[in-house]
């Protein structure tokens, strides 16, 4: 009978450490298996052939969503996006993550992706992986030489690839918690709102007495990995954000990014978009930085304050959260 | 392991069945159990939601997942919604509705609705909207769709607020 997929051994490891000493005997291409997603649809088009998978899905509690004892959200490796969609803690307290898992493609595909697959897969389109740069993330690996923690920044190397080993495994994502008077916003450009991105841009910023403390600017598919916008950052750092300060930190932003051609978007228009998320993203940051009671504070300091197009219905428990006591 | 045997439950019947590895979901329902109101539409690359079925209750790309897998697990296909020859009321508001044209993508269409009622009985049109944004019709315009299943959860609420008549 035809089979869409060539054959291949299925291994089940029931712990970790079970999985690393497999991993680490196994022939090479072998490849680790949590939700499938990816994977599986690139071996039904034979682009990678695998001679062996190593499932996760029999090690028990592998998808756990919670916050540490140091208050990091911990993400577990079979943890799917759809489970941090619909969390009532990630949207009250890292609400940026939320934000940008309701963006992804379909319930199915976020039903049955986790988000360690979806950063594993390293596509420089990934609306993950910004988020997760401005938030500071963390990965942790495990593999025959022990653990590592390596900051999500040093993750991706261009293009599709990270610094994971042949032999490591990621084993979880811990988010820091947000900074008191952080506001969070991700914006996103796809030809429908099922399809991946053209450009997504992510921002985090840090208010206080109208002046930003503290911002955190990142880009997706403008460039082979994830940017952070550093000279965006900084035009913003010490000033009251307003739409003028937003706008030329947008296009400082633009100015950094490398994007390509391809089918879903010319170079040009990528970087033209970019300039254009980035403003968006900055305002609705600010603005949720300053939501609800010091949103009159601002305006009265502020010549030309934020728009609030665009931020309806957004949460902004993290803004709320940061508010001194 | 390259082929072993597994219980899968499908539709409420239990299946024992030698699946090897490399077996997707969708080839166990369509080509060893003949269940196959699942479609492969996109050539099996996780775009079309025609193969969308039940696993656990979640709705799920049976084109992307592997048989093995799904072993042990609760699957529902559109095989598994009409009882006793009554329609579902997502099938028949389906009907009802004109929210059918060549059908393809249908079963996929009525899963994912049911995958969103069994979670959300009484959805906005966007909550449907995104709801079915992973199953692509190429005939409707997705109107006739969204209006069918936002019925569908009225009759479905009216059944249970009037004692539970409907068995579903």
């Amino acid at each position: 009978m035809h089979r869409t997929l060539r054959p291949f051994e299925l291994l089940e490891p029931e712990s970790v450490q079970e999985a690393v000493q497999i991993l680490a005997s196994a022939p090479p291409g072998a490849k680790i298996f949590a939700g499938g997603l990816d994977l599986v649809s690139r071996m039904t088009r034979w682009q990678v052939d695998p001679p062996c998978l190593i499932s996760l899905q029999r090690i028990p509690a592998m998808d756990f969503l919670e916050v540490g004892e140091n208050g990091y959200l911990r993400i577990g490796p079979m943890t799917t996006l759809r489970s941090l969609e619909l969390s009532g803690l990630v949207r009250e307290r890292w609400p940026l993550l939320q934000e940008a898992a309701h963006q992804i493609a379909s319930v199915q595909v976020k039903t049955m992706g986790t988000l360690v697959g979806n950063l594993c897969v390293a596509t420089p389109a990934s609306d993950m992986a910004p988020v997760l740069f401005v938030l500071a993330a963390q990965l942790g690996l495990v593999g025959p030489a022990g653990s590592a923690t390596v900051p999500i920044e040093d993750f991706f190397v261009p293009v599709c690839q990270s610094i994971l080993e042949p032999q490591q495994i990621v084993v979880e994502v811990s988010v820091p918690p947000m900074p008191a008077r952080a506001g969070t916003a991700f914006k996103k450009l796809a030809h429908t709102k099922a399809c991946i991105a053209k450009v997504n841009a992510a921002v985090l910023v840090t208010v206080e007495d109208g002046l930003c403390r503290d911002a955190r600017i990142a880009l997706g598919a403008v460039a082979p990995t994830v940017v952070r916008a550093h000279k965006a950052e900084q035009a913003l750092q010490g000033k009251p954000i307003t739409r003028r300060l937003a706008c030329e930190a947008a296009n400082l932003a633009a100015a950094e990014v490398t994007p390509i051609s391809d089918l879903r978007a010319s170079a040009d228009y990528r970087k033209r978009v970019a300039a254009v998320l980035t403003q968006r993203a900055i305002l609705a940051a600010a603005e949720c930085a300053l939501a609800p009671d010091a949103a009159a504070a601002w305006h009265a300091l502020a010549a030309d304050p934020p728009t609030p197009a665009g931020v309806a219905g957004r949460t902004c428990g993290a803004g709320s959260q940061g508010e001194p006591a | 392991m390259r082929k072993a045997a597994a219980t899968f439950f499908v539709n409420g019947r239990s299946y024992e069945e030698l699946v090897p590895s490399n077996m997707t979901l969708l080839e166990l329902l369509r080509d060893r159990l003949d269940l196959t109101g699942t479609k492969r539409g996109c050539s099996a690359s996780g775009n079309c939601g025609a193969c969308t079925v039940l696993v656990d209750g979640k709705p799920t790309l049976a084109c992307v997942t592997l048989a093995w897998s799904a072993r042990e697990k609760q699957i529902v296909t559109i095989e598994g919604l009409a009882k006793e020859g009554s329609l579902h009321p997502i099938q028949q508001a389906f009907l009802d509705h004109g929210a059918v044209q060549c059908g393809y993508c249908t079963p996929g269409m009525v899963l994912s609705a049911k995958a969103l009622l069994d979670q959300n009985p009484d959805p906005t049109e966007q909550e449907v909207r995104e709801a079915l944004a992973g199953n692509l019709c190429r005939c409707t315009g997705y109107v006739k769709i969204v209006e069918a299943v936002l019925a569908a959860a009225q009759t479905l609420k009216s059944g249970t607020m009037t004692g539970g008549c409907v068995p579903w």
